[in-house]
């Protein structure tokens, strides 16, 4: 055995120093994986660790197929069934404009259909760890967009598993139109197996996986894993979503919480040398020659996601911050763009498309913490048309529930039915209204003293409820906008 | 749950509570992640930007949970 230890260790001990050194500037860790990568290849001028980075393959590949499974394993079915159907046409729309756009730019750059497919995945779909990592840091947990967000990357990881489904047969090079359909329809059917199984069959699977030794869990899991993974390769589909479904799978048994602790590290490593390992495979001559492309798929990512964005807000009733914080967390590229970009390797595509996505996701890597911490600036700007033009439907169809104020709501009802101040002057009002957070009770803006709105300007009580009757609306003068509960809270 | 106590799922990350503490517009809100991370946003007056973030362990959390509620210690 002549395995190279020394390259293989430089690599990954280069790519862990690389990534924590950006970790200190609060940018992601996969970009500079996959740069120790292109660094240590050997297609630069410096030192070389690996003459043939096809002997990293099998631990790439097993990178790969951990990763996926890891993803799998924590998908969170249930809080996604019992999110709302404004969730999933928030996501279809996100989903719908990044892919359109992808495939007009893949089409426009006239490298092939093939390559137009790869590359409106690797743009169209975005990175959920470089998300969720984003708003923990950026301490926006609790905000009202926050759970928008998280819904959206969450179905969009459902999505690449369909997408994969899709291109595998596209890559796999059929000959007419009737194989490639046939050959979809394989996918698919095997996808539909797969679930039928983690719907299913779980139970029995959990019997095969549970014992009381973590180490033979360990062991009879990767294997099963990786065997999932291989067949899902042999009949046309591709081992990530075999390795994706059987995640699924092993989700629903008995030994899902071991099972999780067991992946987590081997996913850190073996998923890192994965990145790594596409790294080297970049030509860094090549680079040069799709630097316009991919400063215009850039610039199209950024316009897409922050229409997005806005797409959103309206559904969500989101304000202007809530908006730019949907459009420029979501910003960041990562693990599936590389994943599609192996692909296209292994499909023998232009040789364009690997440092095309390489670079596209370098860029966005160091963009999108930046945006994102910034968005306060585009929230600025955003008018407020955009967001709110229905306002003057919004007697018979009040819109909002993600006001960010509600938790100051601490008094909702009241006996008093007069404005206390206009008596005092003698004067009368149009109709009265009632601040939620003190319970003090003023007269309307079409009233001659606007007491309401002064009392709002004295004490910053951002919510105020109709009094009339049947009205039932609130309003929050931080926000602007009308509201109502979330849809979901309990308050009792 | 207790009055004044919201849910919300976060998808893949965990649960968050939104405590009301009925003093103005201060509140607590706490997420509890799915690999067991806290993470204790505080909220006062003075806007939407949390005064103070913390992310505490399991164990760490226990502790202070224990403190909060009133678990009587001995030196």
């Amino acid at each position: 055995m002549h395995a190279n230890l020394i390259g293989l260790g430089a690599l990954i001990l280069v790519a862990g120093l690389l990534a924590r050194f950006g970790r200190r500037m609060g940018l992601p860790t996969v970009p500079f994986f996959m740069l120790a990568g292109i660094l240590l290849g050997p297609s630069t001028g410096g030192p070389v660790a690996f003459e043939h980075p096809e002997d990293l393959d099998i631990l790439a590949l097993f990178g790969l197929v951990v990763l996926l499974f890891h993803l799998g394993l924590e998908f969170p079915v249930e809080q996604v069934l019992g999110s709302g159907k404004r969730l999933y046409i928030a996501a279809g729309a996100y989903i719908g404009i990044n892919i359109g756009a992808g495939l007009g730019l893949g089409f426009a750059l006239g490298w092939g259909a093939k390559e137009a497919f790869v590359i409106a995945g690797a743009v169209g779909i975005s990175s959920s760890a470089i998300a969720t990592k984003l708003l923990i840091e950026m301490r926006r947990l609790a905000n009202a967009e926050t759970p928008v967000i998280l819904g959206i990357i969450v179905i969009e990881d459902l999505f690449l598993a369909l997408y994969l489904a899709l291109l595998s047969p596209i890559l796999s090079g059929a000959n007419s139109a009737g194989e490639l359909l046939l050959r979809i329809g394989i996918s698919f059917g095997y996808l539909a197996v797969l679930f039928g199984v983690a719907r299913w069959g779980a139970k029995w699977i959990g019997k095969v996986l549970d014992t009381r030794e973590d180490e033979l869990v360990a062991i009879i899991m990767i294997g099963l894993v990786v065997l999932v993974a291989g067949i899902s390769a042999d009949i046309g589909v591709s081992d990530a979503i075999g390795a994706l479904m059987i995640g699924l799978v092993v989700a629903r048994t008995s030994i899902r919480e071991r099972a999780e602790r067991i992946a987590i590290p081997l996913r850190d490593v073996f998923a890192a040398i994965f990145f790594i390992a596409f790294g080297t495979s970049i030509d860094v001559g090549e680079i040069g020659s799709v630097a316009v492309p991919v400063l215009i798929a850039v610039c199209i990512t950024v316009v897409t996601n922050v229409s997005a964005g806005l797409i959103t807000a309206r559904l969500f009733g989101l304000n202007q911050r809530g908006a730019a914080n949907v459009g420029l967390t979501v910003l960041g590229r990562g693990e599936f763009s590389l994943i599609l970009a192996t692909l296209a390797a292994g499909a023998g595509l232009d040789d364009r498309v690997g440092p095309f996505i390489a670079l596209y996701v370098l860029i966005l890597a160091v963009l999108a913490p930046i945006l994102a911490a910034n968005s306060k600036y585009l929230a600025r700007i955003i008018p407020d048309r955009l967001l709110h033009d229905r306002w003057r439907y919004v007697r018979e169809e009040t819109i909002s529930t993600a006001c960010t104020h509600l938790d100051r709501i601490n008094i909702t009802e009241t006996d008093e039915d007069e404005c206390q101040e206009c008596v005092e002057l003698g004067d009368t009002w149009v109709q009265l209204r009632m601040c939620l957070t003190c319970g003090q009770v003023a007269c309307c803006d079409d009233s001659k003293n606007k007491h309401a709105t002064a009392h709002y300007e004295d004490s910053r009580h951002p919510l105020i409820r109709s009094l009339q009757e049947g009205d039932g609306w609130q309003y929050c003068y931080e926000d602007q906008t009308l509201v109502r509960e979330p849809a979901g809270s309990s308050r009792s | 749950m207790g009055k004044g106590v919201r849910i919300q799922e976060l998808p893949g990350l965990g649960t968050r509570y939104d405590v009301d503490l009925h003093s103005g517009s201060d509140r607590v809100s706490i997420v509890v992640g799915r690999d067991g991370k806290r993470h204790l946003y505080v909220f006062t007056q003075a806007g939407d930007e949390p005064a103070a973030v913390i992310e505490l362990t399991e164990d760490q959390a226990r502790k202070v949970g224990a403190v909060l509620s009133g678990t009587f210690f001995t030196d």
